[in-house]
């Protein structure tokens, strides 16, 4: 049976650990500040489609719903899922190197987190919390991250040029293409 | 289910929480506690949903989402103190997923063409009223869901609509950009007409 | 599923709601006043306004003027209506029209920061429309008006915008307008095909009547009768009463004539009337291209119930109506796919007015001259349906598969984007500078009869 957590080549990845006690406002503020900080450190993975860092507080309880027992989590839990391109383990390879500094800063608040919060250490700490998906949907997962910016900046090329060669004679036209787009023959 | 007079207002245009935006990209993150009868039907719909990809089919058709994901969680793994080691007293499941457009927009698509995968996906989750009407299923979706601290997207700029028409759009312009310099002006000018026409719609 | 049976107890509507009075009057007036009093002053004055205002009752004998009652969230203040109350009302119209305006595409030259005085800044408190049928007829209802406002000391008007109709009920740029209207169940059933709900059989039927009236079943009341309506206002506010979108757009006419002559020029399938058509959905005069794709027909008659029964199913690529072109953005009918499940809940009642002379036929040069568009709309809810159709499918292309593309029609203050007309061959029309520039504009409420009494006795 197909892999839960593959699309295409793309791969889902997903931890679920717990926040130290004390540790959950300065976690929520040292995360909610990084886009005030400059790009997101995500942005040094680029092998990142999309990914999000979520404090969960508690389950949600509501004494309508006749649920027999309410539930509550111990803490509170941080979820990092990331939407990647290829194989995890070199993925975390990589997530554990390159941000190490803000591992620390991350993981470093939560149970169980090796104090280094970086290398093989953490990389094993993530594995050790991975939530393994049930389905994973990707509308595109054949194409990597790179791939796709590439046919963005093509798409906008295209209607620029489309726009500009309205009305060109055909030699005009070609050579415009040829300049244009290149012609690998 | 108690009434009130006004439902949880949205926050941002989109009627989503700032933080679950990077540019046109949207997060929603959800937990649903499940009835004990879904920790048996839960993992037969994954794994017949994943063999059978109907509903991944109209998801990939209505065209807004780029990653989405369900994860059925039973326990946590344990770390030590002060954590609590065990397994829940139920199933939980976790929903992302990662789209475009308004928050609203994209409930209305879930509840009106989803309807029954909904029902199946939701349907063993308490609070679950039914994907329709709407109004309460927004509710229930927004009791639910925790706002990201930090939210990304590689390419903010573009919707998954924009980027599956590039992608197809790439491909249809690869052959020509091949074969440009080896044709005539006159061959050139009717292969560019037939690309443009046949690539029309990803423009 | 048959909407339910509903009975309007017309007499508690106001009534240029269900009607549009712009088509039966020669003069509109819009007045936004400002109540810089107390609020039992304020209360006074609006006690006074009551009498006058026109219901959706049948009339026996046109009167000679009309008059319609409207506030903004700063006016329901302004009479004193508790904020418990006001908190009732919907977050859209309490943030108002000024404070959406990223999202609304009101930006550069639309901004708020540059639209006239006395809008969007909670200066304008209640808005007056007032019709009247001959000039003599409308003079006296203002000088009643202003007099009324005079005596009650602290009452003026911030803002004053006068509009009427053009020859042929066109718009400026000469198109016919304001005859496609959503049909709604128990007021204008004649009018479902086209402009219903689309179910998957086929068949058209009549919107639930509290997708524009609020206190009555909408169509999420159709599939559970228990649900509760619409944010709209605790108690008798919200019974018989609708949300109203009020929007001046200016609209350049001259730049418009210029883009589309010049374009047409290497346009290889007609002339500038056939592509203006493109860039609409519609040939001037009212015919829909997607009916009739090579040119009007002499015998459309936009009143005829049958008018705008037309879909897009067959058109899916554009061919004949283009995927962009205005009136299939601002309806998509079942170009969504899934007949109109994707698009039935955001209907509204237009009662737009054009206000301004109009440019001279053939004239290519602006004369400096304001003209455009009082836009006018009313329904349940301004997020859903409003803004549910000014910023995904007027402003973004994204659902359509445009990409970033906005209305052309309407353009980008920022002057990009482009317009696909999709054909055996596709033409594309430059980015260009917007044809129309937004002005200024109110979300409003638009209380029933018993509402306005309500908030006139301060029992609200």
């Amino acid at each position: 049976m197909a892999d839960p957590n593959v699309s295409g080549q793309a791969r889902a990845f997903m931890a679920m650990t717990p926040v130290k006690p004390g540790e959950e406002k300065p976690l929520a503020e040292y995360l909610r500040g990084l886009r005030s900080r400059g790009p997101s450190p995500l942005a040094k993975l680029p092998r990142t489609h999309m990914g999000r860092f979520v404090i969960v507080p508690d389950f949600h309880n509501d004494p309508t719903w006749n649920q027999r027992h309410e539930e509550h989590l111990d803490l509170n839990y941080l979820i990092f899922t990331s939407n990647l391109d290829g194989d995890i383990d070199s993925y975390l390879d990589e997530l554990c190197d390159k941000l190490a500094p803000e591992a620390k800063e991350i993981w470093g608040r939560c149970v169980g987190c090796p104090d280094s919060a970086s290398g093989h250490a953490l990389k094993t700490y993530l594995k050790h919390n991975q939530i393994k998906s049930g389905i994973f949907f990707s509308a595109y997962g054949q194409a990597t991250v790179a791939k796709v910016k590439e046919s963005l900046r093509r798409r906008e090329q295209v209607i620029a040029f489309a726009i500009r060669a309205q009305g060109m004679g055909p030699e005009e036209l070609q050579q415009a293409f040829v300049a244009e787009f290149g012609s690998t023959g | 289910m108690s009434v009130e007079a006004t439902p949880a207002a949205p926050i941002t245009a989109t009627g989503t929480h700032p933080r679950n935006h990077d540019g046109q990209a949207i997060a929603i993150t959800v937990f649903s506690t499940i009835k004990l009868p879904g920790r048996v039907f839960l993992p037969v719909l994954f794994a017949v949903t994943r063999r059978f990809p109907k509903l991944t089919a109209t998801l990939r058709q209505l065209s807004f989402i780029h990653f989405a994901r369900w994860c059925l969680i039973g326990r946590l793994p344990y770390n030590g103190p002060p954590q609590k080691k065990g397994r829940f007293r139920y199933p939980h499941m976790y929903f992302e997923s990662n789209f475009n457009g308004g928050w609203e927009e994209y409930i209305d698509a879930f509840s009106h063409i989803l309807t029954n995968g909904m029902t199946a996906f939701w349907g063993t989750s308490y609070g679950f009223p039914k994907p329709l009407p709407t109004a309460p299923f927004k509710k229930y979706i927004q009791a639910n869901e925790t706002e990201a601290d930090h939210y990304y997207s590689a390419y903010p700029e573009a919707t998954s609509t924009m980027i599956q028409r590039a992608l197809e759009l790439d491909a249809k312009l690869a052959p020509l950009k091949r074969d440009a310099s080896r044709m005539s002006p006159e061959e050139f000018r009717s292969a560019y007409r037939a690309f443009i026409t046949d690539a029309q719609n990803a423009l | 599923m048959a909407a339910p049976a509903v009975r309007m107890d017309l007499g508690d509507i106001q009534g240029d709601i269900l009607r549009a009075y712009g088509n039966s009057f020669d003069c509109t007036s819009y007045a936004f006043v400002r109540m810089e009093c107390e609020p039992a002053q304020a209360r006074a004055w609006f006690h006074g306004l009551i009498g006058h205002v026109t219901t959706a009752a049948p009339w026996e004998r046109k009167p000679r003027t009309t008059l319609n009652v409207a506030l903004t969230a700063s006016g329901l203040k302004a009479l004193g209506v508790a904020g418990e109350t006001i908190a009732s009302f919907s977050h859209e119209f309490r943030q108002g029209m000024a404070a959406r305006a990223e999202l609304l595409g009101d930006v550069g030259p639309s901004a708020p920061s540059a639209w006239e005085r006395g809008l969007g800044t909670g200066d304008a408190h209640v808005l007056l429309t007032i019709n009247a049928q001959t000039t003599g007829d409308h003079r006296r209802a203002l000088d009643k008006m202003e007099a009324a406002m005079q005596d009650a000391g602290g009452v003026r008007i911030v803002f004053q915008q006068d509009a009427e109709l053009l020859e042929g009920a066109r718009e400026h740029f000469g198109f016919a307008d304001g005859f496609a209207q959503p049909a709604i169940a128990g007021a204008t059933e004649e009018k479902a095909a086209g402009g219903g709900v689309l179910e998957r059989s086929g068949r058209w039927r009549p919107l639930a009547a509290g997708e524009f009236i609020l206190g009555h079943p909408d169509e999420d009341a159709n599939v559970d009768r228990r649900r509760r309506l619409p944010p709209s206002g605790d108690g008798v506010l919200g019974r018989n009463a609708t949300y109203m979108v009020w929007r001046k757009l200016h609209q350049d006419v001259a730049l418009w004539r210029r883009t589309i002559a010049a374009a047409a020029e290497r346009y290889p399938y007609g002339d500038a009337r056939k592509l203006a058509a493109k860039v609409v959905g519609r040939w001037q005069d009212g015919t829909p291209l997607e009916t009739n794709p090579h040119g009007p027909d002499p015998q459309f008659d936009p009143a005829a119930p049958g008018a705008n029964d037309f879909r897009y199913r067959d058109d899916l690529d554009g061919r004949r109506c283009p995927l962009g072109a205005h009136v299939r953005r601002s309806n998509p009918r079942d170009a969504l796919g899934h007949a109109s499940k994707l698009s039935f809940r955001h209907r509204m009642i237009r009662r737009g007015m054009p206000y301004g002379p109009p440019l001279p036929e053939g004239e290519m040069q602006d004369d400096g001259a304001e003209r455009g568009l009082v836009f006018v709309s009313f329904q349940s809810s301004i997020f859903r349906q409003f803004e549910g159709v000014q910023t995904p499918w007027i402003n973004d292309g994204n659902i359509f598969g445009l990409g970033a593309d906005k209305d052309f029609l309407l353009g980008d203050p920022a002057g990009s984007g482009k317009m696909t007309i999709q054909g055996e061959k596709p033409f594309f029309l430059a980015p260009q500078a917007p044809f129309v520039v937004t002005r200024g504009g109110e979300y409003l409420f638009v209380p029933g009869i018993s509402g306005l009494e309500a908030l006139a006795h301060a029992v609200a």
